[in-house]
């Protein structure tokens, strides 16, 4: 019987909780990869702090643990992702496709525009601005209303925070 | 054992004391607010998609910077406890969990409601929340003292073993594989890392960024991780307003039976819940799957489970209530959290300047007792707040889901913003949102993240010290009785695991 050969391995590969296509076992084998190399960069970096000695453990002797520990981890994850190509698997979510990536990539890039439009425009402009993104991407078809809700929201957020809470949130161009 | 008796009992006087002078503080005019509050927006997040009771800790945590500490941790606990009733409500009467804790109840609470039910599946589980919330305070009052005097005892290696063994008991009991919580756990204290070093005041992995000495700040690492993360997932997705079954209000009374039928598992559930919240874990999931496999296992007809049996709702729902009660313990008696729910709270205390530990039962009485009579008014106020109110919140699942998630991403990037006034910390919101976002695709636990950021600092200090204490020789900690079973038990969580299904294959071959 040619699937009792992968019966075993599929279990393993259902208890691990892996996704079904070969994308999402490329993102796993790209995600393993950041963690190896991030643990590794760490690792090193710990090498320029003081190490001490046993008794008087130093700044790095901690984080050279740390990063050991995650290097030490991330090779058996990484070797996984790649063994586990071959099976075939259902039923498991993945990341999207199309217009619905499209979507989640939108709202991603939504925020990191406010994040840096943040101290040059000022909350104001950016909330807005966002708000009508977000309401957008998420499908609110009227316009005239996103931009209601967004000006409403900006307005009753910029005075929970600024005027109640004592937030000194960046005015920008607009207020100052 | 007259000497024990008389220690138990000076103990229950003092509890009884405590308590007293704990409602005191409860009901002054700012706490009792603050507990009305924090349990009213745990019933709400509980129900939202999208924001759970961790995202909403981590959002209200800066604009508790004006309240006294004890006044936000009653407010904090509140959104932790009033969540695992709000939960229920969306998971009965759509089959949609509002929190992870609540998808047990969606077994055989929806198919209640299907089959005309819903009002009394409701009302068993906000009864058994009631029930088991205070019960669970009770044993919390009782138990948290009793550890917090044996802790005092505690030296660095047995907070080292404690801490180190909290950590993988939440790895391999998680959700997922143990090996990406392991990997999430090195992730997190590798976060906890970057900074000034805290003896030497050496700074760490700031990258030559001078707003990074202060370190990655809890805030906007929960966030991203819970809020952000989350809104990324839902954003998949355009749905529609979901499509409720109707409750009239006078369907909430179950029958004269029902009660009989969920009285005991609600004890149970109770019970259960309270002792797996004292393991290091996401302890409110865990326990309403043991709970329900307690129901199922004694019940004498389970044919039913699955086909609407009110001990199925009423045996979870009670579990992951006296959970959080138990959740609460190691923080209050150890200053250790081993859950991200009461690692928020953790980290309020330290924003408030608090120092945990086994001494802030006596030193701070009045935050201890403070938050355990907040947990006896907030528990009543729940039950009201869903009982006769369940249909006001329940309507605010109609709010458009653009319009629900534009909300949580401006208040996410606000309250981050106005934890520091930084940009960076936005940054490193957005930044651990997109991580969140793809690791939780990729079915990683990300509860490990926060602990380890948490703890972490814990246990370099603790490890440092023990080193210090031991001249070097790391093995003489293995010496001390609590510092070698609590190790043992670690190892044995790794290990097991691995030796269980060798027994089993040895137990086939056999037959």
């Amino acid at each position: 019987m040619p699937g009792a050969r992968y019966s075993a391995k599929a279990e393993r590969f259902v208890l691990s909780g892996l996704g079904e296509n070969d994308m999402a076992i490329g993102a796993l084998a790209f995600v393993s990869l950041c963690f190896l190399v991030l643990g590794g960069a760490y690792l090193a970096g710990s090498f320029f702090l003081p190490m001490g000695t046993a008794a008087h453990p130093g700044a790095g002797f901690y984080p050279l643990l740390v990063g050991i520990a995650l290097v030490c981890l991330s090779v058996p994850l990484l070797g996984q992702s790649l063994k586990t190509k071959e099976i075939d698997q259902r039923g498991e979510e993945a990341f999207p496709k199309g217009e619905d990536l499209q979507r989640v990539m939108a709202v991603a890039l939504a925020l990191v525009f406010f994040a840096v439009f943040l101290k040059p425009l000022g909350y104001g402009i950016c909330s807005a601005a966002l708000m009508i993104a977000i309401l957008r991407f998420l499908g609110m078809r009227n316009w005239g209303r996103a931009i209601l809700i967004s000006i409403l929201s900006m307005a009753i957020s910029y005075y929970l925070f600024a005027s109640v809470l004592d937030v000194p949130l960046p005015r920008g161009i607009l207020f100052s | 054992m007259s000497r024990f008796l008389g220690v138990s009992f000076s103990l229950n006087m003092d509890s009884i004391q405590g308590l007293a002078y704990g409602f005191g503080v409860a009901f002054s005019g700012p706490n009792l607010l603050a507990c009305l509050l924090g349990v009213l927006i745990g019933t709400l997040v509980g129900i939202l998609p999208g924001i759970g009771p961790i995202g909403a800790m981590a959002l209200l945590i800066p604009s508790t910077f004006a309240l006294g500490p004890t006044t936000a941790l009653i407010m904090l606990a509140g959104i932790y406890y009033g969540s695992m009733y709000g939960g229920s409500t969306t998971t009965i009467l759509i089959n949609v969990p509002g929190e992870a804790a609540s998808v047990v109840t969606a077994i055989d609470g929806y198919q209640m409601a299907r089959k005309g039910r819903g009002g009394a599946a409701l009302a068993v589980s906000a009864v058994g929340s009631f029930v088991a919330g205070t019960l669970g305070v009770v044993a919390l009052m009782f138990f948290a003292p009793l550890l917090a005097e044996a802790a005092l005892k505690f030296g660095p290696p047995e907070y080292f073993s404690l801490t180190l063994v909290g950590l993988i008991f939440l790895s391999q009991l998680g959700r997922g594989s143990a090996l990406r919580s392991f990997i999430m756990v090195g992730f997190g204290l590798l976060l906890g890392t970057v900074g000034m070093e805290p003896i030497s005041g050496l700074p760490r992995f700031t990258l030559g960024q001078l707003q990074l000495a202060q370190g990655v700040e809890l805030v906007p690492v929960a966030m991203g991780l819970y809020g952000i993360g989350e809104v990324l997932i839902i954003s998949e997705r355009i749905t529609g307003i979901p499509q409720m079954i109707k409750v009239k209000f006078r369907e909430l009374f179950p029958t004269v039976a029902e009660w009989k039928k969920a009285f005991p598992p609600m004890l149970r559930g109770g019970g259960v819940g309270f002792f797996i919240g004292l393991i290091p874990g996401p302890a409110a999931i865990i326990s309403t799957f043991a709970a329900y496999t307690l129901e199922k296992k004694i019940s004498k007809h389970p044919e039913e489970f699955g086909q609407g049996a009110i001990e199925g709702v009423a045996g979870p729902e009670a579990a992951n209530n006296s959970a959080t009660a138990g959740a609460m313990v190691p923080l209050l008696a150890l200053g250790i959290p081993f859950a991200p729910a009461t690692a928020m709270l953790l980290g309020a205390l330290i924003i408030h300047g608090v120092q945990p530990g086994p001494l802030l039962m006596t030193q701070k009485p009045e935050i201890f007792w403070g938050v355990v009579a907040s947990m006896y008014i907030g528990n009543v106020v729940l039950l009201i707040l869903n009982l006769p109110l369940v249909g006001i919140f329940a309507s605010i699942l109609r709010l458009p889901q653009h319009l629900l998630m534009g909300l949580i991403l401006l208040l996410c990037l606000v309250g981050t913003y106005s934890v520091n006034n930084s940009i960076l910390d936005i940054y490193i919101l957005i930044g651990m949102g997109v991580v969140g976002y793809i690791l939780r695709k990729l079915k990683f636990d990300l509860a490990p993240v926060i602990l380890g950021l948490v703890l972490g600092p814990m246990l370099e200090k603790t490890l440092r010290q023990s080193l210090f204490m031991c001249r070097g020789d790391i093995t003489s900690i293995l010496y001390r009785p609590i510092t070698a079973v609590l190790l043992s038990a670690g190892i044995a969580v790794i290990v097991l695991p691995h030796l269980l299904p060798l027994f089993r294959r040895k137990e086939k071959v056999s037959r």
